[in-house]
């Protein structure tokens, strides 16, 4: 499908209520949006708890119905709560969609599952100082990663019997740490901080240790850096800062075949001039496509642009939806699965379900 | 004319006279208050440190033990750590302050105390003495 600016237009398919606090953020179950399993995603607030939406299933729910968008509404299927006893900040399935890790400003982490309907709270992982501000679970789902205000990465690995060991405590960076994010395919950790860089760490057999800082000198961000977020290959990497740019980085193939086994990452391109406000989030879709969600209310969204002419890639933008929140937008994700429909979580309280939906007739997804 | 010279210069050099005498007095009053002040100051880091690098040589002993007594009982993992610990407390150059890894040791011991901790679900701190304090002064040993 080709991408061009006006080829496509942001529907809005349903505004989620219920949460008395802003959103933080959001997180798709992975091994929902299949034929049999609706669409179900979990959202974090100030409100401490966590609520969990779930697609109703469409009426007529035989094939793929590739020619109409028809939507189905979302309810809240459950509700998270005293658990934490102060904001939840992020949330992360695991990779087989059973169990649902949840950071909280109390400085604590849960672990949820669904026990026959019902989500328990299965296990609490303590040790950070103080406000834990990302989880994120690895490929494999054996490994699970915290950060959070007291500059500090925790990796733990999950045993039988949900017992959570810790591996590694790592000090690294000098400030606050806002998010982590395990590589889609290697067992190697992103984490990004408000000391403008963004931390690789690799293991050496249980020791793990930062293999490469990615800031200023190498072309990095010049103030906080909020999220990254990698393409499906993993070869790409794109994160956001507060110094309104976002920046495109890839992993140096060459050096793959080096004796650690590590690849490094550079810079590849800055996507600057479009945003003026501090961004939040990004998400780079299955297909290409990294979506913004920024301090001005509004989401963007980027794709490659082939046509251009300076030489290494360089991106464009596709469509800007001004005003889709009344307020800040904390994080924007995608979905799994066939549809185009991305999830925006704000300060204003809500979640919103939209749809990119392609503006040339005859031409679906 | 040299005895007028000699008069005049005992006056013109006044300043200069007071000036080393008050020098030598205050030279030698932050000598002994230095002498004072860095043995406070040595008994207090010194006291903390060995306070802190105490306390975890304790919690190293007692894990041994439970170690030895069931081998099961901890991971491999944990047990690897315990020893890391074991082999950072024994390497902390006490008699050296002025030794560049001493931070580094005692910020690796700190991280790995917080993962064992951590995994073995124990709330263990060491609190040790405020850092806010500064004026050595106020402990009298």
């Amino acid at each position: 499908m080709e991408f061009y600016e006006g080829a496509c237009e942001l529907k809005l398919l349903q505004t989620l209520e219920g949460h008395t606090d802003r959103v933080w953020s959001l997180a798709w179950n992975p091994a929902t949006g299949t034929a049999d399993t609706p669409l179900v995603f979990a959202s974090c607030s100030g409100d401490k708890t966590v609520r969990i939406w779930e697609q109703n299933p469409s009426p007529s729910s035989s094939s793929s119905s590739s020619s109409s968008s028809s939507y189905s509404s979302w309810n809240c299927k459950a509700v998270l709560e005293d658990t934490h006893t102060r904001t939840v900040r992020s949330c992360c399935w695991s990779p087989s969609g059973k169990s649902l890790a949840v950071a909280s400003f109390d400085a604590t982490t849960s672990i949820w599952e669904n026990v026959g309907g019902d989500f328990e709270c299965v296990s609490t992982l303590e040790g950070h100082e103080n406000e834990v501000k990302s989880v994120s679970w690895n490929a494999s789902g054996s490994l699970l990663a915290t950060c959070g205000r007291d500059k500090s990465v925790w990796i733990w690995e999950v045993q039988p019997g949900n017992e959570y060991e810790c591996v590694s405590v790592l000090q690294g960076h000098t400030q606050d740490v806002k998010m982590v994010m395990w590589h889609p395919t290697l067992d190697v950790l992103f984490s990004c901080s408000y000391d403008n860089t963004v931390k690789v760490w690799a293991d050496d057999d249980d020791d793990w240790q930062c293999v490469q800082t990615l800031g200023e000198p190498n072309n990095g961000h010049s103030s906080t850096v909020w999220a990254l977020s990698f393409n499906k290959t993993g070869d790409k990497m794109v994160t956001c800062s507060d110094d309104l740019t976002l920046k495109i980085w890839e992993m140096d193939g060459t050096s793959m075949q080096s004796a650690d086994g590590y690849a490094s990452w550079r810079h590849l391109c800055t996507i600057t001039g479009y945003h003026d406000r501090t961004i939040f989030s990004v998400h780079w879709s299955s297909e290409g496509i990294i979506a913004s969600g920024a301090a001005d209310d509004a989401i963007r969204f980027f794709v490659e642009d082939k046509d251009g002419l300076v030489d290494g890639p360089s991106y464009k933008l596709l469509l800007k939806e001004e005003k889709a929140h009344g307020m800040d937008i904390n994080s924007v994700q995608w979905s799994p699965g066939e549809k185009r429909l991305l999830a925006s979580a704000s300060d204003d309280g809500t979640v919103k379900i939209w749809e990119l939906a392609s503006l040339c007739t005859g031409n679906g997804y | 004319m040299e005895e007028i010279d000699d008069m005049f210069e005992s006056s013109l050099n006044l300043e200069e006279i007071h000036f080393k005498e008050g020098y030598s007095e205050g030279y030698g009053h932050g000598l002994d208050q230095g002498k004072e002040e860095g043995q406070q100051v040595g008994l207090k880091v010194g006291f903390e440190v060995g306070e802190e690098l105490g306390f975890y040589r304790g919690c190293i002993n007692v894990w041994n033990s439970v170690i030895q007594v069931d081998p099961t009982r901890f991971s491999d993992r944990v047990q690897k750590m315990i020893k890391q610990m074991d082999e950072l407390v024994a390497k902390y150059p006490v008699m050296d302050p002025e030794n560049e890894s001493i931070q580094g040791v005692m910020d690796g011991l700190r991280l790995k105390f917080r993962a064992v901790c951590a995994t073995l679900n124990v709330k263990l701190e060491y609190i040790g003495y405020p850092k806010t304090a500064q004026d050595s002064k106020e402990f009298e040993f």
